[in-house]
């Protein structure tokens, strides 16, 4: 067999590497060459392999102040920014608890149960509590599916903050003469804001991306832009199923973007 | 008010009401719903539903179905992931790819489902494309790659989304795990790349991944959004087979679903116990 070089050193660009990159860039860049043709595509038929023409008319209707695209953007912004600060913030705290508990392992252990289980066979069983509580088809009984996965996920993401180093840090702290609430604002919170950072990001996500646990536990009444772009698929309006998905993929992006320091320095 | 260790305990409780009192108390509604005794059409206790397992069929087709998505997800997603890294160490290290392997997790899975269905259907774009070179006569005449019984199109559509995230884990242990440093010394002592790679490289990455391969294997098993677009009414992935026969209008329906839904949650988390006992003995 040939010697292929397995180090970390960077020998000139060979034509193999030019070739997987570039074959990669076009796998990774093709999906949203594809949603932006068909979101400028009133109607695109077989056999054409581009659109006969091209209108921007599903996207200027975005701004319209009724667009139920815009609405839907509005609605998941706003159910997953909610989920994130309401994950994070409980979640910093129960890890705080869970480090001080009597078998911090049990309740580690315990936190795994929701992510066992697929988002739509947890909406399942759930289902008949949320109707009970007659939260079925509202807003307040899909935050509650949402955030029984998100808070668990932020409590053992944010579980690894609350070392013996980070609780001598806020003694010292409390020696030193700060009150409860300054060493929480001026020590601990500075600490652990990358992890903070992080599990917000990925509970936004979480409940961003969220499909299934949503539209069962709405019956279909809370219309996020996952649900709008089923909807639109369902309907066979694969425009506005394309100018939804794009909608979709913009605040991931952003995240990305923002985080992508963070990220990149990780991977080196 | 209450004194912290006091309030500490009242969180937790709360939490553990939440974690695991709903889903074990939704487990538990399940198994009292199989047996006739809850539900809206609850008539006192019967085996009924538990019976007709044995001529009802539907649950097994689903469960064998999503194995074999799920088993050939990982195995393709994994394969393509330890190909990039031991074959293209260099490349992986070179702009753009560390930041373009992120891309594909921007993608929730449900456009990528909704993606690969105006790809490779009949009348997709790769359809058209083959109709303008003249290599298929019509939608017809391309072959069958999403709505069809092996779900390729399934399989495709985790594949995009699970390789990506496996080559950035598998790159990242490479890199902690100081598998080039291994290397050298493998080479100093007379191994071939090939002997390093199949009898050092792919055991270490494999079994420092293997929770994490475990979970995305688990997460495909469960997956809902893409084979709802991607698949067919039969044979139906776990999670649309059991939501599908919870939706339907027919009441009577319900106890099948909720024993549908018990045995598939109870299966996940016996699947789990084991796959993480195994993985923890054969841990490095």
């Amino acid at each position: 067999m040939r010697s292929k070089p397995l180090t970390g050193t960077s020998p000139p660009r060979s034509a193999r590497s030019i070739f997987l990159t570039a074959a990669l860039v076009l796998l990774f860049a093709l999906p949203f060459v594809l949603l932006a043709l068909l979101a400028v595509a009133p109607a695109w038929r077989f056999p054409a392999a581009l659109p006969a023409a091209y209108s921007l008319r599903a996207l200027r209707d975005l701004l319209a102040a009724d667009n139920e695209l815009l609405a839907g953007l509005g609605r998941s912004v706003l159910l997953a920014s909610v989920v994130a600060s309401v994950a994070t913030a409980s979640g910093f705290w129960l890890a705080r608890a869970i480090a001080r508990a009597a078998r911090p392992g049990r309740w580690e252990a315990l936190s795994y149960l929701p992510y066992a289980l697929p988002p739509v066979l947890l909406a399942v069983l759930i289902q008949p509590f949320i109707i009970r509580l007659r939260l079925s088809g509202s807003v307040g009984g899909v935050l509650l599916g949402l955030l029984l996965i998100a808070v668990p996920f932020a409590t053992l993401l944010l579980r690894s903050f609350w070392t013996q180093q980070a609780r001598e840090y806020e003694q010292l702290a409390r020696t030193l003469g700060c009150t409860p609430r300054q060493a929480l604002w001026q020590v601990l919170l500075p600490l652990a804001w990358p992890l903070l950072r992080t599990a917000l990001f990925q509970t936004f996500l979480l409940a961003w991306f969220d499909f299934g646990l949503t539209n069962l536990l709405s019956v279909g009444k809370v219309r996020t832009l996952t649900v709008q772009v089923f909807t639109y698929v369902g309907e066979a309006n694969a425009q506005l199923a394309a100018v939804a998905s794009l909608l979709l993929l913009l605040p991931p992006a952003l995240l990305l973007w923002a985080n992508k320091r963070a990220l990149l320095r990780k991977a080196d | 008010m209450l004194s912290k260790p006091r309030s500490s305990k009242l969180l937790l409780g709360l939490y553990g009401l939440l974690v695991a009192g709903l889903p074990l108390a939704g487990l538990c509604y399940a198994l009292l719903g199989s047996l006739g005794l809850v539900g809206p059409l609850a008539a006192g206790f019967t085996g009924r539903y538990w019976r007709a397992l044995g001529t009802d069929t539907g649950l097994l087709q689903a469960a064998l179905f999503s194995l074999w998505v799920a088993g050939a997800s990982l195995a393709l997603a994994g394969g393509l992931a330890l190909a990039l890294v031991l074959g293209a160490q260099a490349t992986l290290r070179r702009r753009p790819l560390p930041t373009l392997l992120y891309v594909p997790l921007l993608m929730p899975a449900l456009v990528m489902g909704f993606y690969l269905f105006q790809l490779l259907s009949g009348a997709g774009w790769l359809s058209r494309l083959s109709f303008g070179l003249g290599l298929t006569p019509g939608v017809e005449g391309f072959p069958e790659l999403v709505q069809d019984a092996a779900g390729v199109g399934i399989i495709m559509a985790h594949v995009l989304l699970l390789f990506p995230f496996f080559t950035l884990l598998f790159q990242a242990i490479y890199q902690e795990s100081r598998l080039a440093d291994y290397y050298q010394l493998a080479q100093t002592l007379g191994a071939r790349p090939g002997q390093f790679r199949w009898r050092v490289a792919v055991p270490v990455l494999l079994r420092r991944a293997a929770p994490t391969l475990l979970l995305s294997g688990i997460a495909t098993l469960g997956a809902y959004d893409i084979p709802l677009l991607l698949g067919r009414p039969y044979p139906q992935m776990l999670s649309v087979y059991i939501a599908t026969r919870l939706q339907r209008f027919d009441l009577r329906e319900l106890p099948a679903a909720y024993l549908a839904g018990f045995l598939v949650a109870v299966g996940l988390l016996g699947l789990i116990l084991v796959l993480t006992r195994l993985t923890r003995r054969h841990a490095l």
